[in-house]
């Protein structure tokens, strides 16, 4: 099979010149939707029967936390690619997840927190989602430092690329754990989220959100590694080029 | 080839503990901390037994983590600064047998002594009897694993400055489940019920660990200490 | 599908609930637009300096050919 395309996306000069067509696309996206669902989410969808109106802030939490979580797949998977094809730019994707991913679960356990309190009466409870959040938060903290901790750029990818993975393990294993040990020690059974069946009028909003999330991560991605990428190759002829016509078009703003 | 897959096991085995045994000083360290940290909660939080009761099974856990961690910082640092740790590299054999023997040589001069100490720590704080032997079985399946783990963490620093810090940032997350299964297990003792089950899954989890963590301690050491 | 709230007013006051929702919305957001800045900014600083590096290269290009 020609594997011809995989390596092609390697190359750092055509994923920059790709996806530079296709950033104001997922940034006219993430507008949209984001505004859309937030407007629809606060505004428009019914008032929950017991929670009231602090509900509302699913629709911030609950795509936040997707996102951290799938963040963490795909950053841990860039690093997996990294290791096996020695494809530097796969450790750019890498690098700059970390600290997005890391915002997003930070987003998610704040705002589950100010989401507690006027539901259960206190900012934060132990139960098994939240505490696993905030281990995601230290498993991205500590990929992050490790990364960073190196003076050979190369050693750091690799190092975050292993520990991305042997995180990746571990999710499914902390999270079994945490689960166990708070049932443990809540036998009354509260559940942390609304209703399992949710109303679609409550429901759509939720979608829109999360594919509103979605596209904002997929934007705040790529206009990260595309920095990166100007970074690195800042010696090659088509860095420059580009470079001297953004120079040129200084008044048409950043693009 | 290989002249004997299990030679650099019992070599490295050896060596570890005979260094060990010559720095009988800063090997002795993890048990003291791990003693006079304990002893800081009831002076912090109540003396009352009481108050200890719930806590104590906890309390000695997380201080046998701590202990663990101090400990396992030096695990191949030591290695690495005098060249020992090349030459473990370039060996003919698998790296997986030494690396095994040295974790292996960690735990019997870290988490064997921490496991024998703690019933009398156990009786310092008001654990009830009880709980006793299921502290006991916990600490000495458990501290195995943090060894393994614990060493994933060392070799993703070892040639670092100041990785002392950065391993404990990387380490405690994934000591959580260990933690969770160890102390429930001597919980489940307080109030009498059988705690067969969660020393059922720290055995699962020691098991996955010793497959495990030898293969990717190999895979980080071979990753981050050539061309340095 | 009708907007949930009589007027301005009681839609910040969301029921009582108000100060935890706009706590949640505005911290969302100010992270997710640092999240969108940030890398704008760095793009930014980083087309000064490759354009800087370039213009230092030509002026010792330029010295170096001399009477070229």
């Amino acid at each position: 099979m020609d594997w011809n395309w995989f390596h092609r996306m390697g190359s750092p000069r055509w994923f920059y010149l790709v996806t530079s067509r296709w950033m104001p696309w997922f940034g006219a996206a993430t507008l949209i939707l984001l505004v859309t669902g937030l407007v629809w989410g606060m505004g428009f969808a019914p008032e929950d029967a017991r929670q009231g109106n602090s509900f509302r802030i699913i629709y911030l939490h609950v795509p936040a936390a997707f996102l951290a979580l799938a963040g963490y797949f795909l950053m841990a998977s860039a690093g997996a690619i990294g290791l096996i094809w020695k494809m530097k730019l796969s450790y750019m994707v890498m690098k700059c997840a970390a600290p997005i991913g890391a915002a997003l679960t930070f987003v998610a356990l704040f705002t589950g927190a100010v989401w507690g309190k006027p539901t259960w009466g206190s900012y934060w409870v132990w139960d098994a989602r939240v505490t696993s959040m905030l281990i995601l938060f230290f498993l991205y903290v500590g990929v992050m430092a490790v990364g960073n901790a190196f003076h050979s750029q190369e050693a750091g990818n690799k190092a975050s690329a292993v520990l991305a993975l042997v995180g990746t393990v571990n999710i499914p294993i902390i999270y079994k754990s945490v689960d166990w040990w708070f049932t443990l020690h809540q036998p009354s059974t509260i559940k942390l989220t609304s209703a399992p069946t949710m109303h679609p009028d409550m429901f759509q909003p939720l979608l829109v959100m999360i594919l509103g999330f979605y596209c904002f991560y997929a934007l705040a991605l790529l206009l990260s590694v595309r920095v990166e990428i100007l970074k690195r190759e800042r010696k090659t002829a088509w860095v420059r080029e580009i470079v001297g016509e953004h120079l040129t078009l200084k008044d048409s703003g950043l693009r | 080839m290989l002249t004997n897959t299990n030679s650099g096991f019992f070599a490295y085995l050896r060596r570890d503990l005979l260094l060990a045994y010559r720095r009988k000083g800063e090997a002795a360290g993890p048990v003291i901390f791990f003693i006079m940290a304990t002893t800081l909660i009831p002076l912090g939080v109540s003396p009352e037994a009481k108050s200890l009761e719930g806590i104590s099974a906890g309390i000695i856990w997380v201080m046998a983590l701590l202990a663990t961690l101090l400990s396992t910082d030096s695990l191949f640092a030591s290695d690495f600064k005098d060249g020992s740790l090349e030459q473990m590299l370039i060996a003919p054999d698998l790296l997986v047998m030494p690396v095994l023997g040295k974790v292996v040589a960690h735990w019997l001069t870290t988490g064997l002594p921490l496991t024998i100490v703690s019933p009398v720590l156990g009786i310092m704080l008001s654990l009830p009897s009880s709980a006793l032997s299921p502290l006991v079985a916990g600490l000495a399946v458990g501290t195995a694993s943090l060894s393994l783990i614990g060493a994933l963490g060392a070799a993703l620093t070892v040639s670092l400055q100041k990785g002392g810090l950065l391993l404990t940032l990387i380490v405690i997350p994934l000591y959580i489940p260990v933690i969770i299964f160890g102390s429930a297990m001597a919980q489940f003792g307080i109030d009498g019920l059988s705690w067969g089950s969660p020393l059922a899954v720290l055995g699962t989890l020691l098991a996955m660990a010793v497959v495990l963590c030898p293969l990717a301690i190999a895979a980080i050491l071979r990753l981050t200490t050539i061309n340095q | 599908m009708k907007f949930q709230f009589e007027n301005l007013p009681d839609f910040i006051a969301m029921d009582g609930h108000g100060f935890y929702v706009w706590a949640a919305v505005i911290v969302a957001a100010l992270i997710s637009a640092w999240l969108i800045i940030s890398p704008l900014i760095r793009l930014r600083q980083m087309l000064k300096d490759i354009a800087q590096e370039v213009t230092i290269e030509n002026i010792h290009k330029s010295e170096g050919e001399g009477s070229k």
